[in-house]
């Protein structure tokens, strides 16, 4: 009987190996093997073109070059704001902090749409200063420009480097400080000597991470820049989609993924060193005292909330106003579709297809998800390998896996293409890294003596799986299964290759809506992006709540 | 009604119980104790079923109990960490093992009651686990692994996450529990004076052996061999074939029968002031002294440069004082090195 209870457990334990496989190892083999052999036989032709092409030469730079623009812009801003942070009593600094991260869950079609009503040329601003100052013509030309990239970057990625600066900074304490102010430093001094070497781990930490974001960023690019701003991923979805040339796709998804490898690598290892300083942790804020203290964490606060609040607001204005005055036709019109609009359904239908999508894909990553957590989390040589497998899918852009999809998966035994099944199957993907990492740290945080105490007092393994488990994961479950969903409604990259005609996704719409002609079909856009994004912070709520009540639980 | 018979366990290439034999008879505590690492609690998981691959028997009155899983022993275990499931009341905790039974719903509530009014709980039914102090939730682990009525109650340090004085105190009480329980219980800790208190019978452990296996009186009077008598805090030990120890003794019974070691018992050692011809008497200098409150702790050295410890009843000793000691020959005990 024992045996046969094994037996189960390891069928078990192969299901998310087996969807792994499927849909993530093999799509990506797939890839390889188009660039590779493009023809059967091995054939480096296609990267002998990327490399001695000026133009895909200058994609790769251009990826690594506004890249490292956003970085240092997200870095210049997020460090004085995390010292600020650390260093002084700021009220309502958890619930700012916590907001702050909201822009983690945006969909990226929203974010660059909400941007463009703020900053674009008829945006919120423009009309502002224009009324203002009686101008005739836009102060403001920042449409089609990579300073409007950098600015959409810097809101994603500021909470990320703000939170890692803030917890480190508040870690590492003064101790250092005051001892170089008794040796004779003044304020450059301290800065250039002591906090910014003491920080030093956080600050590359945060820094990799931002570039690993920055460098595959997608839906921004491709809704703000177009293809004169192509980088790797935006480059990809050209060759894949508008030329048909799957070699050269797949040669720069090749590309694109040794470089996310070695990006990894180098931010796992600062990860390490930052863990090692994180030991301590006694708060060292304090109330704010001079005039300039208080101008900088004023100025602060107002910078987070402007580049928080400023694009969101400018969005549902935008949806909502027309010639100044209220109006929600824009959401009646969701239920029809425009005249002269490229979709095969209604808006409102896509509402249908993402909601039954991200159900799906709820219910598979939080299955899929709970298997493999409970999968790592046993000793053995083979779970710990199962541990980074499972986050593959997160260090994988959209964009290649959506490629990789529609390659793979487009001929007998397993042709999805077709299927709509296709669209839940790769939110899944992506998803269930994020149910992963929500669910591991609650079941790591049950004591194996609670196991085996319930056993000894009678409970049948089914009985502990119910009465121990998973009430002890519940709060790690609802924070997967709403990262889950939430991912799926906003899930921009993959989606854009796999969803076709009647299943497309709200993000599909909204981006093919914007390359309708037509008031009409912008406005539909609008109000479907203030849909989407109430969705999505819904979901964030949900997040943040359960998370915040769950530190310290056990 | 309990019989282990040639128990060995490994971890991996490390191994953990060789060859343990032990008999736990109806209504008895027994004390394992060691130092951690010594296999105890190994022991203890091996009984409970939560260890499942060991060589040699176990037997509850007379039958095999390896092929019945731990859910179905009918057992109790206390946890070292309590192990109290944190998202449970207290009385849900309590009920735990109860509901497991298929009890229905009254019954339960009713002998939870009483259980926690026998652990001294009432009125705590229920508050939230983790609110409760370190001592009270020694008492929710007791009474829920009290609850489905064990066969043999099995305690894993249980006062080990608590302090000194309330430990004392604890003790005691769980001795009580546990005695007007009728129950048999197996008691694992490292130390001895939480043994001596608890058990009615005391098995020293250490490297996966059982190296001694007696009534607690018995196991102070005369432990057997060196690695006990250390572990039970007495540093009079002295090689036999240490010069000094001859000229001292002479070839005395105790010599002649150690096959490694001596004691000389700390029990056994005193002022001389009378005439007493059983005792050996001895000159020394007072080497150190420390003030212990009821006695002080004096360690000698002789004339024949032995070194010395024991407990003197309260009277003013300064180092370097001339002391003259006389030592019971019957607390001169020969130690065996060779296992037993």
């Amino acid at each position: 009987m024992m045996r046969r209870v094994r037996e189960l457990w390891i069928g078990i334990y192969l299901i998310p190996l087996a969807f792994l496989s499927l849909f993530y190892v093999y799509p990506l083999l797939s890839i390889l093997d188009v660039s590779l052999r493009p023809t059967g036989a091995l054939d480096l032709s296609g990267f002998a073109r990327l490399l001695s092409t000026d133009y895909y030469l200058g994609t790769l730079l251009f990826t690594v070059y506004q890249a490292v623009l956003s970085t240092a812009f997200t870095l210049l801003l997020a460090t004085p704001c995390a010292f600020v942070f650390a260093r002084y009593r700021i009220p309502g600094k958890s619930l700012l902090l916590s907001l702050a991260t909201l822009p983690f869950v945006l969909p990226t079609v929203v974010v660059a749409l909400a941007f463009a009503s703020l900053l674009g040329k008829n945006g919120l601003l423009n009309d502002l200063t224009r009324t203002l100052f009686s101008l005739d013509y836009s102060p403001i030309q920042l449409e089609r420009t990579l300073a409007m990239i950098i600015i959409v970057h810097v809101f994603y990625n500021f909470a990320v480097a703000l939170r890692i600066m803030t917890s480190y900074w508040s870690s590492v304490g003064i101790a250092a400080e005051e001892a170089a102010r008794c040796l004779g430093a003044d304020e450059w001094a301290l800065w250039r000597e002591i906090r910014l070497p003491l920080i030093r781990p956080a600050l590359l930490s945060a820094g990799a991470l931002v570039f690993i974001f920055s460098f595959t960023s997608f839906g921004v690019i491709l809704i703000l820049g177009g293809i004169r701003f192509a980088t790797l991923e935006v480059q990809i979805y050209y060759q894949a989609v508008n030329m048909f040339n799957l070699p050269l796709a797949a040669a720069l998804s090749l590309v694109q993924i040794l470089s996310m490898l070695a990006m990894l690598m180098f931010y796992t290892s600062t990860q390490k060193k930052l863990h090692l300083a994180l030991a301590s942790g006694k708060t060292i804020a304090r109330q704010a005292r001079s005039g300039l203290e208080r101008l900088g964490v004023g100025s602060c606060v107002a910078l987070i909330s402007a580049l928080l609040f400023a694009p969101l607001f400018a969005l549902v204005s935008r949806s909502v106003l027309l010639a100044g005055r209220l109006d929600f036709s824009n959401y009646g019109s969701l239920a029809e579709k425009s005249r002269g609009s490229l979709l095969f359904i209604a808006p409102l239908d896509a509402v249908f297809n993402s909601l039954r999508f991200a159900l799906i894909a709820l219910i598979a990553a939080l299955v899929l998800g709970l298997i493999a957590s409970y999968l790592i989390q046993r000793p053995g040589r083979l779970s710990r390998l199962a541990d980074p497998l499972f986050m593959l899918p997160l260090a994988t852009s959209a964009v290649t896996l959506g490629f990789g999809f529609i390659i793979a998966l487009d001929e007998p035994p397993l042709n999805l293409r077709a299927s709509w099944l296709i669209i839940p199957i790769s939110h899944t993907l992506v998803a269930l890294p994020f149910v992963v990492r929500s669910v591991l740290p609650s079941l790591r945080a049950i004591p194996p003596s609670l196991r085996e105490a319930a056993r000894v007092l009678g409970a049948k393994p089914m009985d502990m799986l119910l009465t121990i488990d998973l009430p002890l994961l519940g709060r790690g479950i609802v924070v997967g299964a709403t990262f889950a969903f939430t991912v799926s409604m906003g899930e921009f990259g993959a989606s854009l290759f796999v969803a076709q005609r009647e299943s497309v996704t709200i993000p599909v719409v909204i981006y093919r809506l914007l390359g309708d002609p037509g008031m009409a079909s912008y406005r539909q856009a609008l109000a479907m992006s203030v849909v989407l994004m109430i969705v999505c912070a819904g979901g964030f709520i949900i997040i943040e709540r359960m998370r915040v009540a769950g530190v310290g639980e056990f | 009604m309990l019989r282990a018979r040639d128990v060995s366990h490994a971890y991996g290439d490390i191994v953990s119980l060789r060859e343990v034999s032990l008999d736990l008879d109806e209504g008895e505590i027994l004390c394992l104790l060691g130092p951690s690492g010594c296999g105890k609690t190994t022991l203890l998981r091996i009984i409970a079923g939560l260890e499942t691959e060991y060589k040699g028997v176990i037997a509850l009155e007379g039958e095999d109990i390896k092929p019945i899983p731990a859910h179905k022993r009918g057992f109790g275990l206390m946890f070292q960490d309590f192990a109290l499931f944190p998202h449970l009341s207290v009385a849900e905790n309590i009920a735990y093992g109860l509901k497991r039974l298929g009890m229905k719903r009254e019954a339960i509530g009713e002998e939870v009651r009483s259980l926690m009014r026998r652990v001294g709980l009432a009125d705590l039914d229920e508050r939230d686990v983790a609110s409760l102090s370190g001592g009270q939730q020694q008492r929710v682990a007791l009474a829920r692994s009290l609850a489905p009525n064990p066969r043999l109650l099995m305690l894993d340090e249980p006062l080990g996450s608590l302090d000194a004085q309330l430990r004392d105190a604890l003790a005691l009480e769980l001795r009580r529990i546990v005695k007007s329980a009728g129950l048999s219980a197996i008691y694992v800790t490292h130390d001895h004076r939480e043994a001596y208190a608890v058990a009615d019978r005391i098995a020293v452990m250490n490297t996966g052996r059982v190296y001694q296996h007696d009534a607690p009186r018995d196991l102070y009077r005369r432990p057997r061999c060196e690695f006990v008598a250390r572990f039970l805090g007495m540093t009079n030990v002295f090689p036999k074939s240490d010069s000094r120890i001859l000229d001292l003794l002479g070839r005395t019974e105790a010599w002649r029968r150690s096959t490694g070691s001596i004691l000389i018992h700390p029990a056994g050692i005193e002022l001389s002031d009378d005439m007493d011809s059983s005792a050996l008497r001895i000159e020394s200098v007072v080497e150190s002294a420390v003030f212990r409150g009821g006695f002080t702790e004096v360690t000698v050295l002789t004339e024949s440069e032995l070194r010395l410890s024991f407990a003197l009843a309260d009277l003013p000793v300064s180092v370097g004082d001339k002391m003259g000691i006389s030592v019971r020959r019957d607390s001169i005990i020969p130690l065996n090195d060779s296992l037993v």
